[in-house]
């Protein structure tokens, strides 16, 4: 790991150094897929104002085996250095002094549309975190979590798992049944266009919004774990489809204007 | 009244009078104008009047008063009853003088009276001062003088009497209306400066406490003694940080009049061990409703706290038709026929507090136990008259 560490210097445009990493392109190429395996360091960036926090995170996440593969401070910075560093996961906070957390993962998914995103927050902010999660993101974790439970949802985020807190299932159920209450836009849509949750899903995003695990909602429901985890995977999928197929009919009508 | 005008002053240092003072220079301008169409009667009719000489110091003292009047209104702090009976007395003086300067004759002969339209001031004074009631009740003294000093009651003095009632009342209406706009315009100036200053106390918190509080967590959560216990501590006052700014970014009232948000009300139960999970638009229920069902809420929440140690999720919901909140715990459970149990004993507790408040709203309660899954208490409650 260590060795690794060294050939692969992180990426910090703090220094304002931003060195691109192509030159060691082959020596490290992620494999999506076994990403986050039990051999495979996970490659991370993170993103975060402040440094304090920066460097506890990059700590903990080296400890455990990961790469840091570049840090930075502010949105912009980060959507520019991504492309050479090429991580796996993005640790993102949603409050970054430049722009929007949004933003940058828009900015993120278009240099790398394989890039996952984690997202940190102090305040849980409720409606940012909703358009992250949107705009695709797929794992969210309040800052207090205990760093155990930060590194388990970096490793899932990495394999592909989405990471859930009850607040944030209870966003997305609120949001599945607002767009269900409200009229499908007045340009003529037709209300297939709206995503719907079927009662399967409703059933278990319920239960992780009142705090049951993956395991215990399988449980419960009778389900394998793997299935709980494709419910959970759907309702998130769908609604950044929806999000992304209103994006484009707003971009097509403020063009045909 | 003049209490309640009063507040309003000293809360707006800024603008002293706001919305009236506007009124009260239009009252002023008015009775400038109608001072200039009594010189003008006066000038002309002078010489049928029975004492010239005394209609002339009259018209002074009316110009004399104009001025008085101007000045003294003009002052939020003068206007209160000594002047306004003042206004109403030196006007009344004035017309009960009338008929001895002018001469019954004359008067009966078609001459005009001598404050003419001017005898309405004080009636606009006390309609702005105070409303409707003082309005009219300024008018009938005003306007009965007026009709009382006549010989002969005619149907254009008996119109101009009804002006005077109708001008007292309206004016009066419409001063009241400034002054609760004034004050409504107040108030959501304050709303929206205590919302703005929050979100700036938010931000800072966010940057700077909050983040510093998370890493102390964080980085001593696995030390062993007091540093653990410190950063639990730090965890603690964290969470209960975040629910405190969180809840305070939501608006307070949504829309309706007496509509409130249910997220803000539960917002202060999100402590370290209780996670709050809900939509992110604003779940409205009427005042009182979301009262109870936050007051049942925190039955349950202390529930938990009593027998099944604390950790706790609340969900909230939004149906449409039904708002659902379930308070979530991984006690030990509930034993079978304990609730009955307690219930027979004449205990009030769960059942009572929770049962009880959520029928009263026609709503229902779910009560789920089971020994290794905890508990779920799912209260729904109908949103009535939506």
């Amino acid at each position: 790991m260590t060795g690794e560490a060294g050939v692969e210097r992180p990426v910090t445009g703090e220094a304002g150094v931003e060195r691109p990493a192509t030159g060691e392109a082959g020596v490290e190429r992620p494999v999506t897929g076994e990403v986050g395996g039990p051999g495979r360091p996970v490659r991370v960036m993170i993103v975060d104002d402040h440094p304090m926090w920066r460097e506890g995170v990059a700590r903990d996440l080296t400890e455990a085996g990961h790469l840091v593969v570049a840090t930075s401070g502010e949105g912009r910075q980060a959507v520019r250095v991504a492309p050479a560093a090429r991580p796996d996961v993005v640790v993102l906070d949603l409050q970054l002094p430049d722009i929007s957390g949004v933003a940058v993962i828009q900015g993120l998914r278009e240099a790398l549309p394989d890039v996952r995103v984690l997202m940190l927050s102090a305040s849980g902010e409720q409606q940012s975190v909703l358009d992250a999660v949107k705009a695709g993101a797929t794992g969210y974790l309040v800052k207090s979590a205990a760093p155990a439970e930060f590194l388990d949802a970096v490793r899932r985020t990495a394999a592909g798992e989405p990471v859930f807190t009850p607040g944030l299932a209870g966003l997305v159920l609120g949001e599945y049944r607002r767009l269900a209450a409200t009229p499908a836009g007045p340009a003529g849509s037709s209300p297939g266009e709206t995503p719907r949750l079927t009662e399967r899903e409703t059933e278990v995003l319920r239960l992780v919004a009142k705090g049951l695990s993956y395991k215990q909602i399988a449980q419960r429901l009778g389900l394998s774990h793997r299935t709980v985890q494709n419910h959970v995977q759907n309702t998130l999928g769908k609604l950044q489809l929806h999000n992304r197929v209103e994006l484009t009919r707003y971009a097509i009508e403020r063009g045909l204007d | 009244m003049a209490g309640e005008r009063c507040g309003i002053v000293t809360r707006m240092p800024s603008s002293p009078g706001g919305f009236e003072m506007p009124l009260w220079r239009a009252v002023a301008v008015f009775r400038v104008a109608s001072l200039a169409y009594v010189c003008l009667v006066a000038l002309r009719e002078a010489d049928r009047y029975a004492h010239p000489l005394a209609g002339a110091g009259l018209v002074l003292l009316m110009a004399v008063w104009t001025a008085v009047t101007a000045f003294g209104y003009a002052r939020p702090a003068w206007r209160r009853w000594p002047l306004l009976l003042a206004d109403l007395g030196v006007v009344l003086a004035i017309l009960l003088a009338t008929p001895w300067v002018i001469g019954r004759a004359a008067l009966h002969g078609g001459v005009p009276t001598l404050a003419v339209a001017w005898l309405a001031g004080p009636v606009l004074a006390w309609a702005v001062s105070g409303g409707r009631r003082r309005g009219t009740v300024a008018a009938v003294v005003i306007g009965g003088a007026d009709l009382a000093t006549r010989e002969r009651i005619s149907t254009s003095s008996l119109t101009g009497a009804i002006l005077l009632l109708l001008a007292g009342a309206v004016v009066g209406h419409v001063a009241r209306l400034a002054v609760t706009a004034e004050e409504r315009l107040q108030r959501a100036v304050e709303l929206e400066a205590a919302t703005r200053e929050r979100e700036r106390l938010a931000r800072g918190i966010h940057d700077s406490v909050l983040q510093v509080l998370a890493l102390v967590q964080r980085r001593g959560a696995d030390l062993p003694g007091e540093a653990g216990e410190l950063a639990r501590l730090a965890g603690e006052q964290e969470a209960a940080l975040r629910a405190l700014i969180g809840g305070a970014a939501l608006p307070p009232a949504t829309g309706g009049h007496d509509e409130v948000d249910v997220r803000t009300l539960l917002s202060r139960y999100a402590r370290a061990g209780v996670s709050l999970s809900a939509p992110a638009t604003p779940v409205p229920l009427p005042a009182t409703v979301a009262r109870e069902l936050a007051a049942a809420t925190a039955a349950a929440l202390d529930n938990v706290e009593r027998h099944a140690g604390g950790r706790a999720w609340v969900l909230v919901e939004d149906e449409g038709a039904t708002v659902t909140v379930s308070v979530r715990d991984e006690g030990p459970g509930i034993p079978e026929g304990r609730l009955e149990e307690a219930q027979a004993q004449g205990r009030l507790g769960v059942a009572q507090s929770i049962r009880g408040r959520v029928a009263d709203l026609g709503g229902t309660v779910r009560i789920a136990s089971s020994p290794d899954a905890g508990t779920e208490v799912e209260l729904t409650v109908p949103r009535s008259d939506r």
